[in-house]
């Protein structure tokens, strides 16, 4: 950041000739641009970002209903809330397992397949190398919603492709509901969170691949090297950093999974089976309309991100400087 | 005459040998090409796969779109019956003309207006040191990891006592400040990459701060400011659950990502309308994701190669 501009003084041709109380008006106006530029983002971002942030920690701490909302009347109950979420056995067996467990295989899946796209399209000629990033870039565009609807009309119950396939192969007779249960709803977020998810990481890493020097490549082969050897070796140390940002950002992504659990069948509250973090702080917000506990709820999810950022940051700052 | 036999004989005999090592290095080539073509061949199939599986999705919404009797049982790998039909019963009766507008409406001011807010932004964090910027720096960044549930509850309360529920521009406002945090972050790469020495140049010709920022600096970032905007459009077009929270029965308000909802039945849902709605508002998206699309990943190659 060495050519950051610090204070324009150079600008001769223009304050010279002013007296000496418009050059004074002026380094003060000099002084503050960089605050003048920033106050009417600063503002939105504090109206609308920060003061919201304070206020769910706020709404956490009170039994805050409908009554509250319309009197705007606190009512403290102080951590009672975080008490009642730490001790619901909900949280434990479906809450925490279909957030973390699914965070987990989400993300080992998506950066598993966005690698292995990577290599593959970093050995193909430019022909199909564009053929290939064409197609990942249509995933990536599929917005979420329209991408979870996909999803379902292909599972659907009675007239999905999925259930017509298999019994036109005889391998179930009748149609399954494949939202019903809660692994193999899971499963389908999966595959729908992976199909939108993997071009990013693809992308990504093919660009830090056809970085990597060729001579290092071909000398490992010249040493007798497999293929599967040159990746571990030379280019995931060489990458470290690109991997490390990929991984950290889709763990970001995968643990606030909403819409793709919401829009499902059930999955907007009536199947308590297939709640996770920031789903059922929503419908215990806006369906039961307790939007203390549901803030108790989102404020624990907060934390959590936060706390993957701190580690992305720090990441980050070791890549560049701010 | 027997000079010409043994010339003849040594020639047979040098043919011979040349031919013989012709048939070695030809028995080796055809050995490395046929793993050649077996490494050919496996990446062919690979391709395949990967095609099948990162396109089926949006090929079946495309099937499903144009098949006037999808949904209705044993549909086929194409449509049964061509027809335009449930776009146009979505456009008209579905009400999507009007989502559709409420959509536009909604990103074009949200990318007016972050654009303007993120640009001024950028340009101070970039180009100016100042008390507090490395701060404001991560402060900026941490923000855009908070998860929308966390903001929907004070912001829904919050717009409430605006008397801004079901409205259009209480939506628009909660959007320029959720697309903003990206919008300086990005630009603000674009901003630092304009050589001081054009800003300078531009002083020493006896530009003013302000003309310089018309004439030298907004040209330059303009690429910048349009990958910024396709991104803040995304998000606002996108965006569902600010949209369904804030909009609750306002249904002439409606943006698509909600809109959608209303082809889903108590007993049936009618795919062939989602799947063409889904078509509508996912073709706008994938046309700005090329436009920006070119330019992220050269972005990205650019940084990786220059290390």
């Amino acid at each position: 950041m060495s050519n950051t501009l610090q204070v324009p003084t150079a600008a001769p041709g223009a304050s010279a000739p002013r007296a000496a109380g418009g050059a004074a008006r002026k380094t003060l106006l000099t002084r503050s641009r960089p605050w003048l530029l920033l106050a009417p983002a600063l503002a939105v971002l504090a109206v609308l970002l920060l003061w919201p942030l304070v206020r769910v920690l706020l709404f956490s701490l009170q039994d805050y209903g409908l009554r509250e909302i319309v009197s705007g009347e606190p009512n403290w109950i102080g951590l009672a809330n975080y008490g009642e979420i730490f001790t619901s056995p909900e949280l434990y067996t479906v809450v925490l397992p279909n957030t973390v467990g699914f965070a987990v295989f989400a993300v080992a899946g998506t950066v598993a397949l966005g690698t292995a796209v990577a290599v593959l399209m970093a050995s193909l000629g430019s022909f199909w190398r564009t053929v290939v990033g064409s197609a990942i870039m249509i995933a990536w565009a599929m917005p979420a919603v329209t991408g979870t609807y996909v999803w379902i009309w292909i599972f659907d119950a009675d007239r999905g492709i999925v259930n017509e396939t298999l019994q036109a192969l005889g391998l179930q007779d009748e149609p399954v509901n494949w939202f019903t249960n809660r692994y193999t709803f899971y499963g389908i977020v999966l595959l729908n969170v992976i199909h939108h998810g993997f071009p990013f990481v693809a992308i990504t890493i093919l660009a830090g691949l056809l970085g990597v020097p060729k001579e290092m490549l071909e000398a490992a082969e010249m040493d007798g090297a497999g293929p599967w050897r040159r990746f571990w070796r030379i280019i995931v140390p060489n990458l470290k950093q690109v991997f490390a940002v990929v991984i950290i950002l889709s763990t970001i992504w995968d643990f606030k999974v909403f819409a793709q659990v919401y829009l499902m069948p059930g999955g907007a509250g009536s199947n308590r089976e297939a709640l996770n973090l920031g789903v059922w702080s929503y419908v215990e917000s806006f369906g039961q309309n307790r939007y203390g506990f549901g803030s108790a709820i989102a404020v624990l999810l907060t934390l959590v991100l936060l706390g993957i950022t701190v580690v992305y940051v720090r990441t980050m700052l070791k890549e560049e400087e701010l | 005459m027997s000079t010409v036999t043994t010339n003849e004989r040594s020639d047979a005999s040098r043919s011979t040998r040349s031919e013989a090592s012709a048939d070695i290095a030809q028995l080796r080539k055809g050995r490395k090409s046929g793993r050649k073509v077996r490494i050919a061949g496996g990446k062919a199939v690979l391709v395949v796969l990967l095609l099948g599986f990162t396109l089926f999705p949006a090929f079946w919404m495309l099937s499903s779109a144009f098949d006037a009797q999808a949904g209705a049982g044993g549909q086929q790998i194409l449509p049964r019956e061509w027809s335009l039909s449930n776009f146009e019963y979505v456009l008209t009766e579905g009400g999507f003309d009007v989502f559709l507008r409420n959509s536009a409406i909604v990103a074009v001011v949200t990318v007016l207006a972050s654009a303007l807010l993120a640009l001024l932004a950028s340009v101070a964090v970039a180009r100016f040191r100042f008390k507090f910027r490395t701060a404001m720096l991560l402060m900026i960044l941490i923000v855009q990891m908070v998860p929308l549930e966390a903001l929907v509850i004070p912001l829904f309360v919050q717009v409430r006592d605006l008397q801004l529920l079901n409205t259009l521009l209480g939506l628009m406002v909660v959007y320029v400040a959720l697309s903003l945090p990206f919008g300086i972050w990005m630009l603000r790469g674009f901003v630092a990459a304009v050589p001081v020495e054009l800003e300078e140049a531009a002083y020493i010709d006896g530009a003013s701060w302000g003309r310089m920022f018309r004439s030298v600096l907004l040209p330059l970032v303009m690429p910048g400011l349009v990958a910024t905007s396709v991104f803040s459009f995304i998000t606002a077009w996108n965006e569902f659950i600010f949209a369904m929270t804030l909009l609750g029965g306002a249904t002439e308000n409606y943006t698509v990502a909600i809109g959608l909802k209303q082809f889903f039945g108590e007993h049936s849902n009618e795919w062939g309308y989602i799947m063409a709605a889904s078509t509508i508002i996912t073709i706008p998206v994938m046309i700005f994701f090329v436009i920006v699309q070119r330019r992220l990943s050269s972005g990205l190659v650019a940084g990786a190669v220059k290390g």
